[in-house]
């Protein structure tokens, strides 16, 4: 699987035209074309494909994705020493924790606030405020987040200046005290982390609501009722239960969406994040880093798939206990 | 309009549909101004009579403009869904009908291409040929087959042991024949459902990649990069933003609605 991924990812590299050295002598006219040999040299480029893609696979088992091109040649993922003893550190390293930390507390709000509107829409079904919902829910798959972006920067920082509207600090952010950094942060994300969240939650009320009907006409909730159970009870304890299971499998399959959806977010707010650096790396050609995030993308939803397996045996106690597979 | 009776959702997408289908194929003569032609004296103007939508940074016409960007908006998501269901068809046949070790591979190619988030891939792609319609088309399209292989696959596992298809092999048929014949034909309401929705995503993409300056190109005018332009002017020229949002979001919900709405009438099990 790795390796399929590893892959698909440094051919579609190589199938493109237009080299690191193709964009290196557009901005610079007097690059001969003896420098541009030396550059390839330099990056393995004058090998055979197959031979450029055993050496990347070799150093990528070690974990070393390469200096970027551009970037004044930072390493891609994990920091290093110079000669000089100087910690440079990596542009994955750097970015990564941002995007994960705009998309956990992303999933985290779609879980908690579409469990809730997928419930009221299922046991309320068919009421007003279930034909709002399933409204809001249709509306929210439709809307193109980076156009919600911009209207919302428009009118939460343009007009009214009630929240900031690109980055992830205050210029005289390290004057506030740690509470005051906090909140800084807190409010410089606001935006991003709604906007990046709205398709998922509309997917996942959707399929709560759906999860819940389902569960609602079976027999043991006819029978749970007829035995006299409040509704509340019912739906609580033994609805809600078996309709969200499903859900942690949603998880995980849903992270390659959130991670893809970062680019667009974290380009509109300036978000130094992994979406802002893979456009920035797309935009100056920059394989290492552009192979780098790829791949590490690609290993990211492989975990949330694992976690997510794992975290569906410990819910479920029919497949902890093995009696289904 | 008999066939949606009574889902007025599905209705409404489909009259939405209709209206951005004419609009598109009649922009020429729908369109008050050239779409393309610069006019320095009427920069930024805001809506008004003479320009319905006002006008952008170089004086175009947007409403003009928006006429022709939703022939872009229909053409990307027709073709690239286009051959996302033709790639997705073949595969996907294969591997229901075959089985074995070729089934294997091609799911396997379906969970890594799954699990390489797909914007990422559109975008790497995207940047290193020169973004132009036609490779926007063919990489949406070779991007998003995933989920019609794994549908039309699912079909053909559960229809291949029906009796009807075990006749026709048993009498003599060839392969070819109990796939297009008997295989297909009573696959294809989800393969329309799910081409459906796939256009709305298509367009969503086409416009998102368009706006990152990645998509079509100017002077051709598209939703996503009249968006690009709203962006530099947010300050002074709400027109710019608002419109081609809203298109994009009519469409997109037209799509949607149209797509759940077949679902709901196709599906023999609703009757």
């Amino acid at each position: 699987m790795l390796i399929g991924i590893s892959l698909i990812s440094f051919f579609i590299m190589h199938l493109a035209p237009g080299d690191i050295t193709s964009s290196e002598a557009a901005f610079n006219p007097k690059a001969s074309e003896e420098s541009r040999q030396k550059l390839r040299e330099l990056y393995n480029l004058d090998k055979p494909v197959i031979t450029q893609y055993g050496l990347w696979l070799k150093r990528m088992v070690e974990l070393d994705f390469g200096n970027s091109f551009a970037s004044h040649q930072r390493p891609v993922l994990w920091e290093t020493k110079d000669s000089k003893g100087n910690v440079i550190k990596g542009l994955i390293q750097e970015s990564l924790p941002i995007t994960l930390l705009i998309n956990l507390i992303g999933i985290f709000l779609i879980f908690s606030v579409s469990i809730v509107l997928g419930t009221i829409s299922a046991v309320k079904q068919n009421s007003i405020v279930d034909k709002s919902i399933t409204f809001f829910i249709f509306v929210a798959f439709a809307i193109p987040g980076f156009w919600l972006a911009l209207l919302l920067m428009y009118w939460t920082g343009v007009v009214n200046q009630w929240l900031p509207i690109s980055g992830l600090h205050s210029l005289d952010y390290k004057s506030f005290s740690e509470i005051g950094q906090f909140f800084d942060l807190l409010k410089h994300l606001i935006l991003p982390v709604s906007i990046s969240m709205l398709s998922g939650l509309a997917g996942i009320s959707l399929y709560v609501r759906n999860g819940m009907l389902d569960v609602l006409h079976q027999d043991f909730i006819t029978t749970a009722r007829s035995k006299g159970l409040n509704e509340k009870n019912v739906i609580f304890t033994h609805a809600l239960k078996n309709a969200i299971l499903p859900l942690i499998t949603i998880v995980g399959l849903s992270i390659p969406g959130l991670i893809g959806g970062s680019v667009i977010a974290e380009s509109i707010f300036a978000i130094p994040g992994m979406g802002k650096l893979f456009y920035d790396s797309v935009l100056m050609r920059d394989f290492p880093v552009i192979m780098g995030i790829l791949t590490i993308g690609s290993v990211l939803t492989l975990i949330g798939t694992l976690i997510a397996d794992i975290g569906y045996a410990w819910a479920d106690p029919r497949i902890r206990k093995g009696l289904v597979k | 309009m008999n066939l949606f009776k009574g889902n007025l959702l599905a209705i409404i997408g489909f009259i939405i549909i209709s209206i951005i289908l004419f609009v598109a194929i009649f922009a020429a003569f729908l369109s008050p101004y050239d779409p393309n032609y610069i006019d320095i004296n009427s920069i930024l103007l805001p809506p008004s009579y003479d320009h319905l939508m006002g006008t952008d940074g170089l004086g175009r016409d947007v409403l003009s403009r928006m006429l022709y960007g939703a022939r872009i908006s229909l053409f990307v998501g027709f073709v690239a869904v286009g051959i996302a269901t033709l790639i997705g068809i073949f595969l996907g046949s294969i591997a229901g009908f075959y089985g074995g070790w070729i089934d294997s591979i091609i799911m396997r190619l379906v969970d890594i291409m799954l699990s390489i988030p797909s914007f990422f891939l559109i975008l790497a792609v995207i940047a290193f040929l020169t973004p132009s319609i036609w490779n926007i088309m063919i990489v949406i399209g070779l991007t998003s087959w995933m989920g019609v292989t794994r549908l039309v696959r699912a079909e053909f596992l559960s229809l291949r042991q029906r009796d009807f298809v075990l006749a026709s092999i048993v009498m003599g048929s060839s392969n070819k024949k109990v796939i297009t014949k008997h295989l297909l034909p009573n696959s294809l309401t989800p393969i329309i459902v799910s081409s459906v929705l796939g256009i709305a995503s298509a367009v969503l993409i086409e416009s998102g990649l368009s706006f990152l300056g990645l998509g079509v190109q100017a002077p051709t005018a598209s939703w996503g990069n009249i968006l690009t332009d709203g962006k530099e002017y947010i300050q002074f020229a709400w027109w710019l933003s608002l419109f081609p949002g809203l298109a994009i979001l009519v469409t997109v919900l037209g799509y949607n609605l149209l797509g759940e709405g077949l679902r709901d009438v196709l599906d023999p099990k609703n009757k």
